[in-house]
């Protein structure tokens, strides 16, 4: 059994065509697993799928062993990091200190430990001199960052990228792998949703190519 | 080129909005108000629409309907309907209030739908045939396309707290507001930036450069829209007669 099962499943908005049909997978946290294809082929929503965002319409997909049609976001958030393919949907706080914080405050961890996960953030994603900036204002590269690290700061055995390098220059995308090599030794499992060759072939330890809602390859390096 | 000219015109869908709404406000009479309503569903009904898809929708609304009919009552005086020792919770005159203004709410909710029977366009048309200036009949469309786009912006800025691992359900009252707080600036910001943005790009594209703009499309009332129109403007006359006599 994988961390992320999904068993024969296929999903529609409201009364349209199939986005994604009749798609079976296993995702393992030992894995790197990159999901490529061209555009408006359903990647964002098998991915939005494997987080719980979206209900499947047929099938079933199952996080960490429970069925994501009966846990509530709040529950998936907990298990699964999910990176929206736009950082400004999940940008919050009026400075980037807050907006890396504010769950961590509400979840009623101590203050302490939260300024230190905070400042771990900030220095690993370069994020510190802008720690009282406002995060709308930021350039597109920093708002993914911010994202990012706001993303990881709740400790997520699982996460799912939609499209994590985007925005982000040659020097930080290095840093990116870098970091996301560490979480997958501490054996954060992860799937990458990208349209970067580069990005997918150097961190993939298992590919699966999805057209029209329908895998067309799925291959272990 | 005259567009959509065998359906009801724009203009004959915004009388009847106007008419129903203005109407709804004017009105305090309970029977008279349920009167209205139900033309309204029927109307809407006529127009393609289905109000009942609305209700649903609606639903969701019912704890807020309660709490202004608890609120109305609270802060009204009259014979009293319900009492926890000396306290009064509802009143009737405050339980009256507090249906009426749901009713009320109701009606005005289910007319803006007729109007949703047309496309923004057919409204911008309407709007300007009626010599209203383009620029105000324009951000009249960005208003109706925006909305549902506002709504979705809302429900996925709720999602991606949740997906923080912030359980909502499970948190107290107190700190529940908090979140809303986080939920209401990307909200305003995006917002924001997104007007911003769609300034710009009007502006490069040079609109309101020239003080007079040519249509290439127009819309024409029919006989049936004459007919609606004297209807309306009837019926609407009739019921404030009734109300007021």
């Amino acid at each position: 059994m994988g961390f992320i099962d999904l068993n024969n499943v296929s999903f529609k908005y409201k009364d349209n065509q199939f986005i994604i049909k009749d798609v079976s997978l296993k995702l393992l946290k030992e894995d790197f697993t990159g999901v490529i294809g061209p555009n408006g082929g359903g990647k964002t929503t098998l991915g939005k799928l494997m987080a719980g965002i979206l209900k499947a319409s047929k099938g079933d997909v199952f996080i960490d062993g429970l069925n994501s049609q009966d846990l509530k976001l709040g529950a998936i958030g907990k298990r699964v990091g999910y990176l929206f393919q736009n950082p400004e949907r999940q940008i919050f706080a009026p400075t980037v200190e807050e907006d890396l914080t504010f769950s961590l405050r509400i979840k009623g961890i101590e203050k302490q430990q939260i300024l230190i996960k905070a400042q771990e953030m900030m220095e690993l994603f370069q994020l510190k001199h802008l720690a009282n900036q406002f995060p709308f204002t930021l350039s597109q590269g920093e708002k993914q960052r911010l994202a990012l690290a706001g993303t990881l700061i709740n400790d997520p055995s699982f996460l799912i990228l939609d499209e994590p390098t985007t925005g982000l220059d040659i020097e930080r995308k290095k840093q990116l792998t870098n970091i996301l090599k560490k979480l997958q030794k501490k054996g954060v499992g992860m799937v990458f949703i990208s349209h970067d060759d580069d990005f997918i072939n150097n961190l993939s330890t298992r590919i699966i190519q999805l057209i029209g809602g329908e895998i067309v390859a799925d291959k272990r390096k | 080129m005259l567009i959509r000219e065998n359906k009801i015109d724009p203009r004959t869908k915004l009388t009847a909005v106007i008419l129903i709404s203005s109407l709804a406000v004017l009105i305090k009479d309970i029977a008279l108000l349920l009167g209205i309503f139900s033309i309204t569903f029927i109307i809407a009904l006529g127009f393609g629409n289905n109000p009942l898809a609305l209700f649903k929708k609606l639903k969701k609304l019912a704890l807020l309907f309660m709490a202004i009919i608890i609120i109305q009552s609270s802060f009204s005086s009259g014979i009293p309907l319900l009492r926890i020792g000396s306290i009064t919770l509802l009143t009737i005159d405050g339980f009256t209030k507090g249906i009426l203004l749901a009713i009320r709410m109701c009606i005005i909710i289910i007319s803006a739908t007729i109007i949703s029977t047309s496309s923004p366009r057919e409204i911008v048309q309407g709007l300007i045939q009626w010599k209203i200036p383009y620029e105000i009949a324009f951000m009249v469309s960005i208003g109706i396309r925006f909305l549902p786009l506002f709504v979705d912006e809302i429900k996925d800025t709720v999602n991606a707290i949740q997906l923080r691992g912030i359980e909502l359900d499970k948190i107290p009252i107190g700190k529940r507001m908090k979140i809303y707080s986080y939920v209401l600036m990307p909200v305003v910001a995006t917002t924001l930036m997104k007007s911003k943005r769609l300034s710009i790009a009007m502006e490069s594209k040079g609109f309101g450069i020239y003080p007079r703009r040519s249509s290439f499309k127009r819309l024409k009332l029919s006989k049936v829209d004459y007919l609606l129109m004297a209807a309306f403007l009837v019926g609407a006359f009739t019921i404030v007669t009734v109300y007021l006599g």
